[in-house]
Order: structure tokens, then sequence, then C-alpha cells
């Protein structure tokens, strides 16, 4: 008997036959299991990324975004997995513009999402054309909220919670995990959706500092991650630094994620880059323009960005002598300095050219 | 100030956006022109709001215009920044006095599909962003303004997808549904502002922008728009000097408000 009872209507939309694909998200089973089984000893976790992306980056993977898009997210780790060239992962996409790419170069497969995009830079149309062609299959729709809840459920340690987003949508029609159900504490109609606790196969999680052991501490918004800790089966953070420990016991404002959910910590300074990293560095906003509107165009022009971008690129380091070098890291350091205004930022120019016009004397992709 | 330029449509929009708000709300935004109606609000007649925003952030000093919602802008300074889910939570308990959505397509009950062109999901003609936090905005805020712009293949009898529910089938149909808040209570666009018929809840022309007659309204709408009884009233037009605010205050470099191909 199969283990999980699914929204049938949602199967059937989906088409998904073969459920054990969905099965992964919601086993809260293995995922305490696979938290028993870790090492729970205070130890040093300190690996290279190749290695840590190669240990606990499997094929078919649950993998799940982190951070906000294109803030404080783990770009050169996502980066290491395509030059690993892992396969089958289903990617969660929340909140998400990292599925177009994972899924141009065959590593993601699967698609768990509640957005793909870039603000205001419009829809994401390598993404789009991904589900059209079929090179994506979508295995379930969510809002970020009702995502966020799931993860929150299983952050709280209970098996689930009932909320009172998506009644009434079309979302419901293509989430085979969540269910309305009457209210069980209101005598009167009180239609709520069940949402079960989401656990993620491995979360990379990037933050501005972390000792040896994993204890992490975080600047900007959590997002989702904090919950995401305690709950992928696998956590890989990686950091700008690796402080000592004493750092941490005596700067624990902003401690958030315990060392006892990690299973590596990588020191990996731009990390994040070329998104941005809260007291930091800036995004470079050419990169991604660029992306969105030229190398998402076709599979041609991804690959040839990719090339140039990831694929001839060792480390982040050769990554950011493309950027600019140290340039762009002073450049950078005073844009997110000045807008968060932890500097003067009195006729402070935060304009830049369009990606077209690149190449300046400049030498920088601001 | 003389020979200030009228207000181009997006300026327009901004600028009855920001009407919606009033002083001392908390007012749930994304970037667009929506935070530029925030703030243009908290420079001119509503002072004393607060901002808030689904990456979590709170309240931050006034900055420029972020370039992401998860950017240091939405949370410079802010006394605090909560986690995605906490934020949410601020909305379905009763924290939030109003939140703004933009759509892609939107129907007479104001629902509105922010997630694909097309009648398969699977195999849509173009797949788009998907909810985001819209969903969960239109499900628990106390109050929604839609914003977006108007043609008839934005404003269609029957949206492809529902993302988010306005008024569902009209009548008490949001409601029994189980969601909270008062459901939409103006869309505004490029040609005009309209509000829900109180028992229908049927969209209805508010006003129409200077120059938009009700037939050019009509034609640029797939379904049939509701009239309100007497004269339809022009909408209000920014001030020269609310216009100087925006302009050079706001949105100086005009992200949001110079009209596409004229900077």
């Amino acid at each position: 008997m199969a283990a999980y009872d699914y929204n049938r209507e949602a199967l059937t939309n989906l088409k998904i036959e073969d459920t054990s694909l969905l099965d992964p998200l919601v086993d809260f089973t293995s995922a305490r299991e696979a938290h028993l089984k870790k090492d729970h000893s205070r130890r040093d976790k300190r690996l290279s990324l190749k290695e840590a992306i190669g240990e606990f980056v499997r094929d078919g993977d649950v993998l799940t975004d982190t951070g906000f898009s294109y803030v404080r997210t783990p770009m050169q780790a996502y980066f290491e997995i395509l030059r690993q060239k892992k396969k089958d992962i289903q990617m969660i996409g929340s909140p998400n513009s990292n599925q177009s790419y994972m899924i141009a170069f065959g590593a993601a497969r699967y698609s768990h999402n509640s957005y793909s995009g870039a603000e205001m830079r419009g829809y994401d149309r390598a993404y789009s054309r991904a589900v059209i062609e079929g090179k994506t299959k979508i295995l379930s729709e969510w809002s970020h909220g009702t995502m966020a809840q799931g993860f929150k459920a299983a952050h709280l340690g209970v098996p689930g919670l009932f909320s009172k987003q998506l009644l009434g949508s079309d979302i419901l029609r293509y989430n085979a995990y969540v269910k309305v159900m009457q209210n069980p504490m209101r005598a009167d109609p009180d239609p709520v959706v069940f949402v079960p606790a989401l656990y993620p196969d491995i979360a990379i999680i990037h933050v501005q500092a972390a000792d040896r052991f994993g204890n992490a501490r975080m600047y900007g918004p959590p997002i989702n991650d904090i919950a995401l800790a305690a709950a992928a089966r696998r956590v890989i953070v990686t950091a700008e630094e690796i402080v000592p420990p004493s750092d941490i016991r005596s700067n624990n404002k902003g401690v958030v994620i315990p060392f006892t959910c990690v299973d590596a910590v990588v020191e990996l300074p731009y990390g994040a880059a070329p998104g941005s990293m809260p007291g930091c560095y800036y995004w470079s906003r050419q990169w991604w323009e660029k992306l969105m509107r030229w190398a998402c165009q076709s599979q041609k022009n991804i690959e040839e960005y990719f090339e140039y971008w990831v694929f001839s690129c060792k480390d982040q380091y050769d990554f950011i002598e493309k950027l600019g070098g140290a340039k762009w890291i002073a450049n950078s350091r005073r844009l997110t300095k000045a807008e968060e205004y932890d500097n003067e930022d009195l006729g402070f120019d935060f304009s830049y050219g369009e990606f077209k016009t690149i190449e300046t004397e400049t030498g920088i992709y601001y | 100030m003389t020979d200030m330029k009228p207000a181009n449509p997006l300026e327009m929009v901004a600028y009855n956006l920001s009407l919606q708000i009033e002083d001392h709300q908390v007012v749930y935004v994304g970037t667009g022109l929506p935070m530029v109606a925030a703030i243009l609000a908290r420079k001119t007649h509503a002072p004393s709001i607060t901002l808030v925003y689904e990456s979590g952030a709170q309240d931050p000093l006034e900055g420029g215009m972020p370039w992401s919602v998860g950017g240091p802008f939405t949370w410079r300074k802010s006394p605090m920044i909560l986690e995605m889910s906490y934020s949410f939570g601020q909305a379905y308990n009763g924290y939030v006095d109003i939140g703004f959505l933009g759509f892609a397509q939107i129907d007479m009950y104001g629902n509105i599909n922010t997630h694909m062109i097309g009648t398969d999901l699977l195999k849509p003609k173009v797949r788009l962003t998907g909810s985001g936090g819209n969903n969960d905005l239109s499900s628990l805020s106390e109050k929604m303004v839609l914003v977006g712009l108007q043609s008839p293949d934005k404003f269609v009898k029957k949206v492809d997808f529902i993302t988010s529910v306005g008024f569902l089938e009209g009548g008490d149909s949001r409601k029994k549904a189980g969601l909270l808040g008062q459901g939409p209570v103006a869309v505004v666009t490029n040609a005009g502002i309209y509000d829900f018929e109180p028992e229908s809840k049927r969209m209805r022309v508010k006003s129409l922008h200077q120059g938009v007659a009700f037939g050019l309204a009509q034609m640029a709408t797939g379904f049939e728009l509701l009239k309100p009884d007497g004269d339809i009233p022009v909408t209000p037009m920014p001030s020269p000097e609310v216009l100087d605010i925006l302009r050079n205050d706001v949105d100086p470099l005009g992200v949001f408000t110079s009209m596409p191909g004229s900077k």
C-alpha cells in the first residue's frame, strides 16, 4: 500500500503516474532517520566546495532554493552542481530565479514551483520554454507563503499545519500535497488547507559567517533558511568566512543555524556572486539582466553564457576576475553599504548602463 | 514647475495607487509601481504609514528604488526582518491594512492570473511567474488593490488560471471559499479606476482618466463593465507639487515611472 494519500485530481492534472517521485518531499520517517543517522558530534566539518557538492548533492535529490531569488543565494554552489553534471534533480523554486539554468544544463529535471522570474525583469523565458518543451516536469505548484508554511511545519516539528491560503484557486488543482478540509475546531463551515511538513533532501545555505562545526550567523533577510536547515536531510553551509567558535559564542546575535543540522562547512568568499550578499557585496545587475534578457532567449545563448561564466571558470575567483576583479569587489561593496546606509549614501550613484554596453572602459560588470 | 510635462500613464497609476493608502496604515508592497505609490503617499498625504515586504523586511528607512524585494532598500536599517512565513502571518493575523497585487489577466470578479497564457499548465503558450506571494496576500489581506495595464487580452471573461481569488464567482462566494478580508477594493489601470458592485461583486467603473470615455474603457475590456449611478467622475490628476515630488524625490531615475523608450 502506498504510504501517502495524494490529492487525486492534482495527480491527474499534473499527469503524475509514478507517485514515488512525490514521496521524498513529505517523507518524515526518512528525514528523521537521516537526521538520527548523522554524526552528531561537534567536529570540524570543513570541506572544499567540490568535495561538499560531490559528497552531499546526489542525482535525483530534492534540492531547495535558499536565500531570496538573488540575495544571499548560493550561486557559486549551484554553478559547481552544473560543473559536476549532477542530474534528475527535483528543484524547489521558492523564491527562485535559479531553475531555468539548472534545467537548461540537465541538472534539474523536475520542478516544485512557487515563482519563476526576476521580479520587474519579467517572467523567465528559459523556464517557460522548458515547460512548453517538456524539459522540466512540474511536480507541484505553490505560493511563496504555503511553501514557507510547509518548511516552517518541519522546523516546528509537526506533521503539517492548516492554512487559509490557496482556497478557491487553481493552484489547489496542481498540487497533490495539499488538501482542503473542514477546520476541526469549528462547528460552522470553515474551509482550511492542510499543508504537510516539507523535507527537501539537500539545502545549501550561504551565510556571512560560520564556525568549523557549522554554527552559522546570518545577516539580512533569512527568508526560509532557518526552517530549511532544520528540515533538509542534508545541509551544506557555505560562508563568506569561517570564524573561530569563540567568535560565534561571543557574538551570538544572528546565529540562526545550529551546528547539529549541518553536514559540511565550506569557506566560500563571494559564494553568492553575482547575486547580492548583505553587508558584503551588491548584485552584478548587468550580469542578471543579460541572463534574463539575452541568455534566457534561447538554448544557444544560455549555453554560450554559461560556457563563459561557469564551465570555463574553475571557481568563484575566476568568476570575480571576469566581473572586474578587485575593482568590482570595491565597487559592489560600496554599493551595498550605501544602500544599507552603512556608509555615506548622499549623492551616491546607483545608475548603470544596459547590459549591451558592458564592455566599458571601467572594465566592471555593474 | 510651470512648464512641467503632464503626468504620463505610469505616473497617473502611481499617483492613484497612492491615494488608496490612508495615513497610519501598514502597507504590504512588492517592487514596481506599488512601491513608488507607497513612498509617494508617505511623502504627501500619509507620512506615518509602515511598509512591509514578503522578504520579511519591516519598516525600512527611505532610500532609493530597490532592485529586488530582497534587496537592502527594502530593509534599510529596519528594526527587524521577519522570516517569510511570519511575514505573511502578519496579514492573516490582522496587522496588514492594505496590499497591492499585479496581474497578467483579470476577470470581472477580480480573480487574477499570473501563471500562464494558455489552457494547459503542462503545455501553456507562455509560462509566467506563478504565484510568488500573490495568492498569499489575496487570501489574507484585509484590503487589496489590483494594478495593471488595461487591454482586452488582460481584462478577460475567464482567466486562464486562477492564481489568486478576488470574488471568485461573485456574491458571497469568496467568503464561502473560506478566504479572509474584504477582497479587492480597487483596480487601478492606465485607463481608469474600478471598484466592485457590493452585491454581485462585478467590476464597476469608479472614475475614468481624463480623455477616456466609457466606450473606450469598455473596448479595452473583454467583459461587460458596470457603470456607476450618474455621471462617471474624472480620475484625479496629480498636482504639479505632487508630480515634482514623484519625479525628483520618489523615483528620480524613472526606474518605474518613465515610459519605455522615453529615456
